[in-house]
């Protein structure tokens, strides 16, 4: 080799490095493994591996009957198990053609819209400490603890309730329930300014999640992704305005969307700020349907005895906390399902991670998980 | 006393239909309760019936008129483009089943299709019919523009399951393919990622599957069959 040659060299890159992130850790919320191929600091490609609480819940439902898929319901996402509730007896009433009495409507909606302030609290204070901000985490905390009393009250469990069925609810409202629901949303509204100041408007908070993690809303279509996160990218779609079920036409609210107030349309703290706006939301519905709640009636007056439904099937989505939730039921007129689908939001999102946070710093990706506000029950199912 | 029943429920049963559910509910006496509910069931069936009967006249039914129009063109469409492509249009329109060859070809017309539009996939399912049957997967198809709806049906053999993907015409089929693909086996041709998705990757058989049976351990741990006495 003489003096003066030189070697040819591609383009400057650092050794790609592989970095597991979990299964467990806590920026995972749950036991999730991320495999995240880096170069240097910035990741290229994030896998996620899931399936390591994957109990069968397709499989279980189609060896017991249909009332009991609902604790199952449950456990798939135990943060809304309201929601999920709902969105279950929804499918199965509409298979089966059941008119619920309008109390229990109410009810129903007046706990959906509950859960989704309590699991909106958990995903936004768990996303502070995601990025470094512990204080808001405990305030939120204080609050879904109100939240869950309210449903120890109503149906004596704090966080998996069974609570709906189909045709009805297991308990009536108990006694001054209004007077106690009142109490906390009058304690709980005037809090919302309180959380903006520690977090929302916080310059370090903004800094770590503006311009974060851009989701451009045709990627958010073509992934699937649904609820706030989608509506995170200015998309104004809402299962409960668009494909309304239950009584939800009868309330008015708003669909907040995202307006890239800080960042770009779309990022991790337009997704958070959407969360923060759907509590008030929930909050107004709550007030409407406490006002005008119809008195009297037996909850159970159309639970049936035996659910048998039509031989048939059936696809009916709802807006969970997370997102459009689907169940897909088929029916072969037994009292056992022949087929139990869920259509889980949370997967949905999760599977976007990898498109989102190419490019970004591997602190970045675990800002950008949080705000997708994942439930690995509902992933696994 | 029983005539007098009867009139009793009939009553009960015609305020009931007319929306007034609680001349039911309050009846005090469970026995004529549970009596005049399962003659309302009965009532209501056969006025859906007859309902039915009646919309089939009208050839399409279903919903508010502008649902009517756009349902049954998006099946009126598939048949003009791929006549030879459909098996079956079932459930007024709603339901379209489709040879599996062109399946990709179909979905980017879907897609792209300007009265067509349906850009998002809200599920994917896979299904089996019975272990004498072929496989299955539904595809719920929506257009957030339009905001119209179809479901496609396509069959899969048993023995050698195949499906063309889907998957970078909705990336949400990436995930909910792979899903599939772990539940019951179907390869879904040209996925440039299809790995089990919930599954360990070396575990045995389409756990979904109707004729479905354990292995006896995996990787030295004996897996758990269901014991006596379970429902």
């Amino acid at each position: 080799m003489g003096v003066g040659s030189v070697k040819e060299v591609g383009p400057v890159q650092a050794e790609q490095m592989v970095l597991n992130i979990g299964p467990q850790h806590p920026s995972t919320h749950g036991v999730l493994r991320l495999k995240v191929k880096t170069d240097g600091e910035i990741v290229s490609e994030v896998i996620p591996y899931i399936g390591y609480l994957h109990r069968c819940f397709e499989k279980h439902a189609e060896s017991i009957t249909y009332e009991q898929v609902i604790p199952f319901t449950d456990r798939c996402d135990y943060i809304a198990s309201m929601n999920n509730n709902f969105g279950y007896v929804v499918a199965m009433e509409e298979l089966m053609d059941i008119k619920v009495p309008e109390r229990v409507e109410y009810i129903r909606i007046i706990m959906a819209e509950l859960n989704r302030i309590a699991s909106h609290l958990l995903a936004l204070g768990v996303y502070g400490l995601d990025v470094g901000a512990f204080t808001p985490f405990l305030h939120m905390f204080r609050d879904r603890e109100r939240i869950l009393d309210i449903f120890e009250l109503t149906c004596g469990a704090r966080l998996l309730y069974n609570y709906m069925w189909v045709g009805g609810v297991s308990h009536d409202l108990p006694r001054n329930f209004e007077s106690i629901c009142i109490d906390f949303l009058d304690y709980f509204e005037p809090n919302i300014p309180e959380f903006n100041e520690l977090l929302t408007k916080n310059k370090i908070f903004i800094e770590r999640t503006a311009d974060v993690g851009v989701m451009p809303a045709e990627v958010a279509i073509s992934y699937g992704v649904s609820g706030p996160n989608l509506r995170g990218s200015g998309v104004k779609w809402d299962v409960r305005r668009d494909e309304p079920y239950s009584i939800y036409n009868k309330f008015d609210f708003e669909i907040p969307v995202g307006t890239g107030e800080y960042g770009t349309l779309g990022d991790c703290w337009d997704r958070f700020w959407v969360r923060m706006l759907e509590m008030q939301e929930s909050c107004k519905i709550i007030r409407q349907a406490l006002k005008t709640i119809p008195e009297g009636g037996d909850v159970h007056a159309m639970v049936p005895k035996k659910i048998r439904p039509p031989k048939g099937s059936i696809y009916r989505r709802t807006e969970s906390p997370r997102g459009d939730l689907g169940y897909y039921i088929i029916s072969d007129g037994s009292e056992i399902p022949f087929r139990m689908k869920m259509r889980s939001p949370a997967l949905t999102a999760l599977s976007v991670l990898d498109e989102i946070s190419a490019g970004w710093m591997i602190s970045d990706v675990i800002a950008i998980l949080g705000s997708l506000d994942i439930v690995l029950g509902e992933i696994d199912r | 006393m029983t005539s007098d029943q009867d009139t009793f429920i009939a009553d009960a049963v015609e305020k009931a239909l007319a929306g007034d559910m609680d001349a039911i509910n309050s009846i005090e006496d469970r026995s004529i309760r549970g009596k005049a509910k399962a003659a309302l069931v009965k009532a209501k069936r056969a006025a859906k019936a007859e309902q039915k009967s009646e919309s089939s006249e009208e050839s399409q039914g279903g919903g508010t008129p502008e649902e009517k129009v756009v349902q049954s063109s998006l099946s009126a469409l598939l048949s003009s483009v791929y006549p030879d492509e459909i098996i079956e249009i079932l459930n007024e329109g709603k339901v379209v089943q489709l040879k599996p060859q062109k399946w990709n070809e179909i979905a980017t017309f879907f897609r792209d299709h300007a009265d067509a539009l349906l850009d998002q996939l809200e599920c994917l399912t896979g299904v089996d019919l019975g272990t004498e049957e072929p496989l299955q997967v539904r595809y719920n198809l929506h257009s957030m523009k339009h905001r119209h709806k179809i479901e496609i049906l396509i069959n899969a053999d048993r023995v050698k399951p195949e499906i063309p993907t889907v998957e970078t015409i909705w990336r949400m089929a990436d995930w909910f393919e792979r899903e599939v693909y772990d539940m019951y086996g179907i390869v879904f041709t040209d996925h440039r990622d299809l790995r089990r998705l919930l599954c360990p990757e070396d575990w045995e058989g389409w756990p979904l599957r109707k004729d479905y049976e354990e292995q006896e351990s995996y990787h030295g741990i004996v897996v758990p069959k269901v014991k006596e006495g379970w429902e």
